[in-house]
């Protein structure tokens, strides 16, 4: 306890606290903050790094700094690809949100019982591998799959449809895939949503419409404000699921920076176009904060 | 007491140490793609030799070479496409094979010995070779399609599907415009763009891992894909149809080599001469219907097997495929070029 305790002979303004953690702090810090440098300072700064590099007909790296990466990244392609990427984040989620709200709310005012077993619903799923339930889409959606082969036994419709291979399907891999994401943090904020407020907001005489737009929406920010940062920054980059269920006809950044690192043995510019989308993550980060903190 | 098992124990040590250090490694690291070398086959020749076998995958010859490159990796085993073995034995990355410890290596075919990316075979062994080509389903294209040019057809938008690869799709593009293979020049690359730019878009579905699910699934109804995927596309159905392109194609030779670091140089060479064995060989063609080097083991093979179009090509059509040549930091922009159009 020592490393906590109050320090003895500063003077320190009335009612402060002293900020400097204590030796014990550290130690107790120490596995987290050896995590972060190694496997996340360390591998951004090495990528960092190699994005101002060559690389020799191998592919192995040539540290011969200069910008010539980044001025190739810099051309419109690239950036058609990173925006469009981004839109099929946004709108991953966006409809994450649309659905994963009601979900989430309803889980977390349902009885207490029933919580963990709706909470367990929706994580049975991820169980297994996201590469089989992409193959297990693919199974449902292709044009003899299992939709296709029910809607035409009802006669419903009098030829298949093309449903994978699509941007629908693109956007149905990726909510699916990370709905979750939205609704865990969702529901936390929701389990702790305290209901003399709500009943505070109806004695005052707000509506319904009205209490959920002023009091449950805002006291459920930030489980909104994590859920959103869940899904977008992974989806922008997952190129998995875009691939085997669009077909690969919309390159995704995270698709290009694959092939540059793979097929093109040329990690340099994967590594700059890599670290273009580090920056457009931290740019995403520093908005949502700085929002949060006027509204603080 | 205490002294006792102390003793006992410090005996035990000494003896497991002489006997480790008596005993030959039997170990072998093999670093193949994934999908490629049947699972029952390294655990007969584990069977058979008693030497552990560790395997390590890769999905493509680049995420291979970069690690072997780079100097990591404790593999004894790896599994080169043709222009990966010409830049590793280039580069001195392999160990002399010792072809006295190779005896099997008279089953394969002289066509696929001696080839120009490893005079001799100093350095590697043909594992399986294949060919790309095209598939049809009779069923849904009915016109007669008999180069690339009557794939990417106006009238086929949508029902393609291509191995997501951007070396073959330029190869494609450089043998219908009359260009070789490997004459990846900028000039070359400039002239080809508008074919590629009229074909990308007519295109469904780029796969390069399964092409096959796409025409079994009705999504696509004509595609260019590889052999073995053809090949098990025919045995499947009698409505599809496999069409060697008029305008050539690409000939691969997938090989079995020892990276220099290697530690069980002898287990390798093991595994090698136990792989060119023709009852093993043949097993592999069941599972994976490429073309077979191995003439022994083609002797053990069904007519049906051998009659199927995409696993063995004519003497003739073989006459005429193009062998890949590595094309170093080109790679890096038919990649780009390929991306731009997808993306237009």
């Amino acid at each position: 306890m020592i490393g906590f305790a109050a320090p003895k002979g500063e003077k320190l303004p009335k009612g402060a606290h002293r900020r400097a953690p204590g030796l014990v702090a550290w130690l107790i810090l120490s596995p987290l903050l050896i995590w972060l440098l190694l496997f996340v300072v360390a591998p951004t700064a090495m990528l960092t790094l190699i994005s101002f590099a060559e690389r020799d007909p191998l592919g192995r790296i040539i540290w011969n700094f200069n910008l010539q990466n980044y001025v190739r990244a810099f051309d419109w392609v690239w950036i058609k690809i990173l925006l469009e990427s981004v839109y099929y984040a946004l709108l991953t989620t966006v409809i994450c949100m649309a659905i994963g709200y009601p979900t989430a709310y309803f889980i977390g005012r349902a009885p207490e019982r029933w919580r963990g077993i709706l909470l367990m619903l929706v994580m049975v799923p991820f169980w297994t591998s996201f590469l089989i339930r992409t193959y297990a889409w693919i199974n449902i959606l292709s044009k003899e799959g299992l939709l296709n082969s029910l809607l035409l036994t009802c006669g419903i419709l009098e030829e298949p449809v093309a449903i994978l291979y699509s941007p629908f399907a693109i956007v149905l891999g990726l909510v699916y895939n990370f709905l979750p994401f939205m609704i865990l943090p969702i529901y936390t904020s929701v389990e702790k949503l305290d209901n003399a407020m709500i009943e505070a907001a109806y004695d005052l005489g707000a509506g319904p419409l009205r209490a959920f737009s002023k009091v449950i929406i805002p006291l459920t920010r930030p489980g909104i404000a994590a859920g959103a940062m869940l899904v977008f920054v992974p989806s922008i980059a997952m190129f998995a699921i875009t691939t085997l269920m669009g077909g690969g006809t919309n390159p995704t950044i995270g698709e290009v920076i694959f092939k540059q690192f793979t097929s093109g043995r040329n990690q340099p510019f994967g590594a700059a176009l890599g670290t273009l989308l580090l920056i457009v993550f931290i740019i995403a980060l520093w908005l949502t904060h700085s929002q949060r903190e006027r509204e603080d | 007491m205490k002294t006792k098992t102390l003793v006992l124990s410090t005996i035990a040590a000494f003896a497991f140490l002489g006997f480790a250090s008596a005993a030959p490694t039997k170990n072998l690291n093999i670093y193949c793609w994934s999908e490629y070398i049947p699972q029952n086959i390294i655990d007969q020749f584990s069977k058979e030799t008693g030497v552990k076998v560790s395997v390590e995958n890769y999905a493509s010859n680049e995420e291979m070479l970069s690690k072997i490159a780079a100097g990591g990796g404790d593999y004894d085993l790896i599994q080169p496409s043709e222009y990966v073995v010409e830049v590793l034995v280039k580069d001195k990355f392999l160990h002399p094979l010792d072809h006295a410890k190779l005896s099997n290596l008279k089953n394969i075919a002289p066509q696929f010995l001696n080839m120009p990316f490893d005079p001799d075979n100093k350095f590697s062994i043909p594992y399986m070779a294949g060919t790309v080509g095209i598939v049809v389903n009779t069923d849904l294209v009915k016109g007669e399609v008999r180069s690339f040019a009557d794939v990417f057809k106006p009238e086929n938008k949508g029902k393609i599907v291509v191995l997501d690869d951007a070396r073959e799709i330029v190869a494609w593009a450089l043998l219908s415009e009359g260009f070789g293979v490997n004459q990846v020049t900028d000039k070359n690359l400039k002239q080809i763009r508008p074919t590629l730019q009229q074909w990308i878009p007519l295109i469904k579905v780029y796969d390069s891992d399964s092409p096959k699910t796409a025409l079994l699934n009705g999504d696509a109804s004509i595609g260019v894909v590889w052999g073995g995927e053809g090949a098990i596309l025919l045995n499947k159905n009698k409505k599809f149809r496999w069409v060697i392109p008029s305008e050539g194609t690409h000939l691969f030779i997938d090989s079995l080599a020892i990276p220099k670091t290697a530690k069980n140089v002898d287990n390798a060479e093991a595994f090698i001469n136990f792989i060119l064995r023709p009852e093993i060989s043949k097993q592999i063609s069941e599972e994976f219907p490429y073309l077979n080097p191995n003439l022994a083991a083609r002797k053990l093979m069904t007519q049906k097997q051998l009659d199927n179009a995409a696993s063995f090509p004519s003497e003739d059509e073989i006459k005429k495929m193009q062998i890949f040549k590595d094309i170093g930091t080109k790679g890096s922009d038919i990649e780009e070029l390929i991306t731009t159009l997808k993306a237009q």
